[in-house]
C-alpha cells in the first residue's frame, strides 16, 4: 500500500497546528525544530496582497537521495508502505542525509540519530492518520493510499499530492 | 516536576498507540485555552496518570478531531513550569516576588476575614472582583460577589465583546450570529476566524467550495482575504464611515429592504439624510477604499439574498469611536433585511456562558443573587452609563481611576481571578494603582507579574484537572471529568468560590450546597443534570431542543424602547448622546489632530491575533513560543524603505505617550501607513504606548485598534 500526504493550497490557514501536533506525537520539546514547517508566502503589494502558506514534511521520495548518500545504508525505504525509514541502530549521525535533503526533512537533535517524519507509520498501521492530518483545522493537509489521494485531486484543482524525488529508472 | 518528565522520559512515539496492552487510556476534556466558541473536544492519552500526548475528539460535531497550535500545545500548559504549586502569603514589598507557601484552609480563612472586616469598616463594595480569561468560572464569581454585598463584579469583558453587544442592542435590542451555512453572501467584518476560531473554519471553506460570496473589511492581509470576493482594506478606525458609505450606497440604488424599513425601522428618513453626505468618494477619502470597491461591496451584500454578517469581538470597538462605529455597520443588517432571517442574522437566547445553542438555563437569575437597586451604585455606572444599562458588570477600565480617587467610595481589595494588569490601557497605571489596595488576591494557574503584587496568590488548575460545564452552537453539551487530579496542591476556581462563599457569604443558601448543587439549578429549565451529563465524558447531542423561529419581531416587536430596529436611538437621545450612529475620528488620528501627526504620522493597531498566541496565554508554552520568539512589529515595505528599516531590525516605536523598542518585520500585511503589533507580550510592554484614560466615552473601551504612532529605526 502506497502512502502519500496531500495537500490542498486553498485551504492552508498558516495556523500551525500540524506543526505542534507533530511535536506533541514526536515529544519534540518547543526550543527544537518540528518533523513538520510551514512556510508563509506573501503575493503581490497594496492594496491586492495576498498570503499562501505551504506546510512540508519528509516527501518520503522514491528516489531519495538521503538513502543514496547513507555511508551505513541506514536509510531505506519500504517498498510496501513507501515510507522512507532510518534505522537508528546503523546511523552515525554524519549529517550527510541533512546535506543533500532538498527539502531540509531530517533533524539531528544534540547526540541524537537523524530523526524525521515518519508518516506516524504506527498509527496508520492501526487504521488512524498521522498526528498532523488528524488536527489540521482547515483540512488542507490530507492522507491516505496514492489510489485515494488521486481521485481527491481529480475533483479539486487545488489539491497537490506531496511527491518527493522520484526515480526515473525503472 | 511531573510534566516536565512526562515530555522526556519516554521518546518512542510507539508508546502512544492506544492498544491493549499499552496501559494508554483516552479520556475526554475540552481545551479552555482560547475564546468560548472555540473550546475544541480533546482525547487526552493517559498513562500512569500522566497526560501523554493530546488530539481533538473525532466524533464531536465542534472540532470534528482538530486542534490548533494552542490546544495542541495543551500538555505545556498543563504540565508548565510556571505552575503555581501551592497558596502563597507575600513576605517582602509588593511586586518583590516573595512569598512563602501556606495551607489552603489557612489562605482561605485570611481572605475571608480580610473581606468581612472590609465590609464591616467601608462597606461591600469596597471589595471589587474581577475575572479574566478564561470564564468558565464567571457566573460563580458574580453570585458570589453579590451575595457579598458588592456591586462590583468585573471582568475582562470590558475591553471585549460587551461594546458589540450594546452596539447591537441599542439597534436592535438582540443579535444574532451570521447563518453562515444557508448565508449566499458573507460580510466579515475585521475578524479573522482562521486564528481566532479555529475549530470553526473548515465549514467556513467548505460554504465558500459550494459558492457563497466573501466580502471582507478589515486593514489586514489575512488567511480569509484569498478567499474574499472583495477585500475593503480601510484606515483602522474608519469602519463607521466605510458603513455608512455602503449604506449611502444601497440606499441610493433602492437595494434596500423597503418593507422592512417602513414597517420596522425608527430614525429611517433622520439616518437617510446623515448618510447621503457619505459619497463612495468622500468615504474613499475619509477610509482609504477605492470607491469603486465600496460600490462593489455594497452590491453584492444588498443583492445576494440571504446575506449574514460575521463580525469580531474587539477590532471594530477597539477605537475610541467605536461603539458607534458597530451600531453602524450593524444597521446594514436591519437595511438590507436580513435580520433575524434564514442565511441573515439569526437571533437565539443566550445560553450557558456566551453560547448560545437553544438551551436556555437560567444564567442571569442566578449571577444577580441581589438586586443592584440593594447594592452600593456600580462602579463607572456615571461615567459609561448607557453601557452599564446592558452590561450586569462594572467598567473595569475605571478600576485604576477608583482606586486613586477613592470617589465615590473606596476600592480597598481587588479578588482576581485570573487577572492580567497588562489588559489595561497605559499598563503601568494600573500596576501602580494595583499596589495601591490594602488588599489584593489573585488566582492563577501561573506565576504572572500581576501575582507578584498580590498578598495572597492561589494555585488555579486547566481544564484537564476539573468538571465544567460547556454549550456547543452545534446542539450539543459535555461535563467533563478531571483527565488527571490536579496537579502538586492547585485546585479548580470553584473551590475557592464555594469555600470563600462559605466565608464571607453564609446567607446564600444556595451557594452552601456546592458547586454541582448550583450547577444543577442553573440547568434546571433546561431538564439537564449534572448525573445525567457525567454519564456521557465526551458531551452528546440533546434531542429536541427547540430552536426558536425566524423573525420573532414580526410577533412581538424588537425588545427596544419603540419595539423597532433604531435607526436613531432613543437611548442614547435621552442619554444626551448622537441618537444616530454618528461618524467620528478617533481621539487621535491623522485627521483628528494634525499637529501631533506631523510627529506621529503612522496609524497604530494592536492585538490582532497571531495564530499560536491568545493574549498572554501561551508565550510561555516553548512549543508556541518556538514559533514566533519575538515580539515584532508589523511595517509596510513602502514605510520601511523610507526609513532604512529591514526585517529584523531594531525599531523604536512611539506614540504621545511612551516609546517601546521591537523587532521590525517588513510586510505586505500591513497597509501603507499602519503598524500592526500583537500585544500581551512582558517585555516590551504594548499596553503602555496608550494613555489610561483613552476610552471611548459611551462604551468605556480602550482604544487599542487606531493610535497615532512614529517607527524609526535604532542603533
Amino acid at each position: 500500500m502506497q502512502y502519500g500526504f496531500s495537500f490542498d493550497l486553498s485551504r492552508c490557514s498558516g495556523c500551525m497546528a500540524c506543526v505542534v501536533a507533530c511535536m506533541d506525537e514526536n515529544d519534540i520539546p518547543g526550543d527544537r525544530s518540528s518533523f513538520r514547517q510551514v512556510i508563509k508566502l506573501e503575493q503581490g503589494a497594496y492594496p491586492l496582497a495576498k498570503l499562501a502558506f505551504v506546510t512540508l514534511a519528509c516527501f518520503q521520495c522514491s528516489d531519495a537521495p538521503c538513502a543514496n548518500v547513507c555511508p551505513k545504508g541506514a536509510i531505506s525505504r519500504e517498498e510496501e508502505s513507501s515510507i522512507v525509514r532510518v534505522d537508528e541502530a546503523l546511523c552515525i549521525g554524519c549529517r550527510a542525509c541533512a546535506m543533500v535533503c532538498p527539502y531540509g526533512a531530517p533533524r539531528f537533535f544534540p547526540g541524537e540519530k537523524m530523526k524525521k517524519c515518519d508518516f506516524c507509520h504506527d498509527r496508520v498501521a492501526q487504521g488512524m492518520e498521522p498526528a498532523c492530518v488528524r488536527t489540521c483545522t482547515t483540512r488542507a493537509l490530507g492522507f491516505g493510499t496514492l489510489e485515494e489521494l488521486s481521485r481527491k485531486q481529480g475533483e479539486k484543482a487545488s489539491i497537490r499530492i506531496f511527491k518527493g524525488l522520484e526515480s526515473t529508472g525503472p | 516536576m511531573a510534566g516536565n518528565q512526562a515530555l522526556r522520559t519516554d521518546k518512542s512515539p510507539r508508546s502512544k498507540l492506544p492498544i491493549e496492552g499499552s496501559g494508554i487510556e483516552i479520556r475526554h476534556t475540552i481545551c479552555a485555552i482560547c475564546n468560548p466558541f472555540s473550546h475544541c473536544v480533546i482525547d487526552a492519552y493517559v498513562k500512569d496518570g500522566i497526560v501523554i500526548k493530546v488530539e481533538g475528539n473525532k466524533s464531536h460535531p465542534h472540532n470534528g478531531g482538530t486542534l490548533c497550535s494552542k490546544g495542541a500545545a495543551s500538555r505545556e500548559y498543563l504540565y508548565n513550569k510556571d505552575r503555581i504549586r501551592t497558596p502563597l502569603r507575600r513576605k517582602g514589598e509588593r511586586g518583590s516576588d516573595e512569598f512563602e507557601p501556606i495551607s489552603w484552609e489557612e489562605a482561605l480563612d485570611v481572605i475571608g476575614d480580610r473581606l468581612n472586616s472590609i465590609r464591616a469598616d467601608s462597606g461591600p463594595e469596597a471589595v471589587a472582583f474581577y475575572v479574566g480569561y478564561t470564564k468558565w468560572m464567571r457566573p460563580f464569581v458574580k453570585r458570589l460577589a453579590h451575595s457579598f454585598g458588592t456591586p462590583n463584579y468585573c471582568t475582562e469583558s470590558s475591553t471585549c465583546y460587551t461594546a458589540t453587544k450594546v452596539a447591537a442592542q441599542l439597534n436592535f435590542g438582540y443579535f444574532g450570529p451570521p447563518d453562515i451555512k444557508n448565508a449566499g453572501c458573507l460580510l466579515v467584518w475585521s475578524s479573522n476566524p482562521f486564528y481566532s476560531n479555529p475549530s470553526t473554519v473548515r465549514k467556513l471553506l467548505d460554504a465558500r467550495e459550494r459558492g457563497l460570496k466573501i466580502i471582507e473589511v478589515g486593514p489586514l492581509v489575512t488567511p480569509l482575504s484569498a478567499h474574499a470576493d472583495v477585500h475593503l482594506r480601510l484606515r483602522p478606525g474608519s469602519s463607521g464611515a466605510l458603513a455608512h458609505g455602503i449604506a449611502n450606497i444601497i440606499i441610493e440604488e433602492g437595494l434596500f429592504d423597503r418593507e422592512f424599513v417602513e414597517n420596522w425601522t425608527l430614525g429611517f428618513e433622520e439616518y437617510r439624510s446623515y448618510v447621503r453626505q457619505f459619497s463612495p468618494e468622500k468615504t474613499e477619502k475619509i477610509t482609504g477604499v477605492p470607491a469603486d470597491s465600496i460600490r462593489r461591496a455594497a452590491r453584492l451584500y444588498a443583492n445576494t439574498k440571504p446575506a449574514a454578517l460575521m463580525v469580531s469581538a474587539s477590532p471594530t470597538v477597539h477605537h475610541t469611536n467605536g461603539l458607534q462605529n458597530h451600531r453602524a455597520l450593524t444597521a446594514l443588517v436591519g437595511l438590507t433585511g436580513n435580520f433575524d432571517r434564514k442565511g441573515g442574522n439569526y437571533v437565539v437566547p443566550p445560553g450557558w456562558l456566551y453560547v448560545p445553542n437553544g438551551l436556555v438555563p437560567r444564567q442571569t437569575q442566578y449571577e444577580q443573587s441581589r438586586a443592584w437597586s440593594d447594592m452600593a451604585p456600580r462602579m463607572a455606572g456615571e461615567r459609561f452609563p448607557v453601557w452599564s444599562r446592558f452590561v450586569d458588570e462594572a467598567q473595569a477600565m475605571h478600576l485604576p481611576f477608583q482606586i486613586r480617587s477613592q470617589e465615590p467610595y473606596p476600592i480597598k481589595a481587588v479578588i482576581g481571578f485570573g487577572m492580567n494588569y497588562r489588559m489595561w490601557p497605559g499598563s503601568d497605571f494600573m500596576y501602580q494603582s494595583l499596589k495601591q489596595l490594602d488588599f489584593f488576591v489573585n488566582i492563577d494557574l501561573f506565576r504572572t507579574d500581576t501575582c507578584k503584587l498580590a498578598d495572597i496568590v492561589l494555585p488555579a488548575c486547566t481544564s484537564f484537572e476539573r468538571s465544567e460545564l460547556k454549550f456547543y452552537q452545534e446542539g450539543s453539551v459535555i461535563w467533563t471529568t478531571p483527565v488527571i487530579e490536579p496537579l502538586w496542591e492547585s485546585r479548580p476556581d470553584t473551590d475557592v468560590i464555594f469555600e470563600l462563599a462559605k466565608r464571607i457569604a453564609a446567607d446564600d443558601e444556595l451557594m452552601q450546597k456546592g458547586y454541582e448543587a448550583n450547577v444543577d439549578w442553573i440547568l434546571e429549565p433546561t431538564g439537564l443534570t449534572v448525573e445525567e451529563m457525567r454519564k456521557h465524558p465526551a458531551g452528546y447531542n440533546v434531542d429536541g431542543i427547540k430552536m426558536p423561529p425566524y423573525e420573532k419581531y414580526k410577533k412581538s416587536g424588537f425588545p427596544t424602547p419603540s419595539g423597532k430596529m433604531e435607526l436613531a436611538s432613543t437611548i442614547l437621545r435621552d442619554a444626551g448622546l448622537d441618537a444616530l450612529p454618528t461618524y467620528k475620528e478617533p481621539m487621535l488620528s491623522p485627521v483628528s489632530n494634525q499637529a501631533l501627526a506631523a510627529d506621529f504620522p503612522l496609524i497604530l493597531t494592536t492585538g490582532s491575533r497571531l495564530p499560536m498566541y491568545i493574549h498572554s496565554r501561551t508565550f510561555r508554552l516553548p512549543m508556541t513560543r518556538g514559533l514566533h520568539p519575538d515580539p515584532t512589529l508589523d511595517i509596510n515595505p513602502k514605510d520601511a524603505q523610507e526609513r532604512g528599516i529591514s526585517t529584523g531590525d531594531r525599531v523604536s516605536l512611539a506614540t504621545p505617550r511612551t516609546s517601546i523598542k521591537v523587532k521590525a518585520n517588513v510586510t505586505e500585511v500591513v497597509p501603507p501607513g499602519v503598524i500592526n503589533i500583537f500585544h500581551g507580550y512582558d517585555n516590551p510592554e504594548v499596553n503602555t504606548l496608550f494613555e489610561p484614560d483613552y476610552l471611548d466615552p459611551i462604551s468605556g473601551f480602550p482604544g487599542f485598534k487606531s493610535l497615532i504612532c512614529q517607527v524609526e529605526k535604532v542603533d
